[in-house]
């Protein structure tokens, strides 16, 4: 996999942590991670499709994902509830939407499908290769953004995101 | 007082917009969580705006906006996406939205683009 997939999704990620909290995240040290990996508490997949495949993976502990929640809330939330859960399954939404604008500028068309949140520490995740890690440190904790990308061969239509859509089915 | 159709696949969004539109005054005649409901409440409630997700299950919102410029050529649809890419927004404006908001937004900006929005149409 290349590194230069991993970046946009790291400045994706501070990006959208920064106007959510406040505070610009730090970037911790990149590292490899192998195609079977377990997971934090939380984690957020969003599937790749177009002229990069693969899969990013958010983790997250449940403690961070509840402050990420009420910081992104415009009404008071306190507990880790389905609507806390909606509101980090977007942050994984926003970041990948943002991603993919990057991967554009850089050459490289893609589209995200929806989030799938899943909850549970240590469970093992499989992703297509093996992918890259990189931790940001934000005030409110840990997140973890792991991303397995490819280059494809596939040709890109306009009919893009459909594709990315019925994959996700 | 202008009603509007919420099209997104996270309860969040749809709750975040419902709050933010109510407050300025709108009217929230319907949800949605895909666009193939988006495109079956638009034909059911015929709203005056449509705000419009890309990344959902069943039917993109580009999907379903094409299908609701087709049912209502005067549909005033607003994409609110986390989709920037330069193509896409010239597909979803050429297709027919009126304007196009990308995630996280400003509750002020999306209430600016709606009040724009419904004033032209």
């Amino acid at each position: 996999m290349k590194v230069e997939f991993i970046n946009p999704f790291v400045v994706a990620g501070i990006d959208v942590l920064k106007t959510i909290i406040g505070s610009k995240p730090q970037q911790g040290q990149l590292a490899v991670r192998s195609a079977t990996f377990t997971t934090q508490q939380l984690s957020i997949v969003i599937g790749i499709t177009g002229g990069i495949e693969g899969q990013v993976v958010y983790g997250l502990s449940l403690v961070t994902a509840t402050k990420i929640a009420a910081a992104m809330s415009l009404v008071p939330t306190m507990a880790f509830d389905e609507f806390a859960s909606s509101a980090i399954s977007e942050l994984g939404n926003m970041i990948s939407g943002h991603a993919t604008t990057l991967l554009s500028e850089a050459g490289y068309d893609s589209a995200i499908t929806p989030p799938a949140l899943i909850r549970g520490a240590d469970i093992e995740i499989s992703t297509a290769t093996p992918g890259l890690v990189v931790p940001l440190y934000t005030d409110f904790g840990k997140i973890e953004i792991n991303v397995a990308l490819e280059e494809s061969d596939k040709e890109i239509g306009s009919d893009l995101h459909s594709k990315a859509t019925a994959s996700f089915q | 007082m202008a009603r509007i159709l919420l099209a997104d696949d996270t309860l969040f969004m749809r709750a975040t917009l419902k709050k933010v539109l109510s407050d300025a005054g709108f009217d929230i005649v319907g949800e949605a969580e895909n666009g193939k409901l988006a495109v079956e409440r638009y034909e059911e409630l015929k709203p005056d705006l449509v705000m419009l997700d890309i990344t959902m299950p069943v039917k993109t919102g580009l999907e379903a906006l094409e299908e609701i410029m087709k049912l209502d050529p005067n549909a005033t649809v607003i994409m609110c996406t986390a989709i920037g890419q330069e193509r896409v927004v010239a597909q979803a404006l050429q297709t027919g939205a009126k304007d196009y908001i990308i995630k996280p937004f400003k509750p002020d900006k999306v209430v600016d683009a709606v009040n724009k929005a419904i004033s032209r149409s």
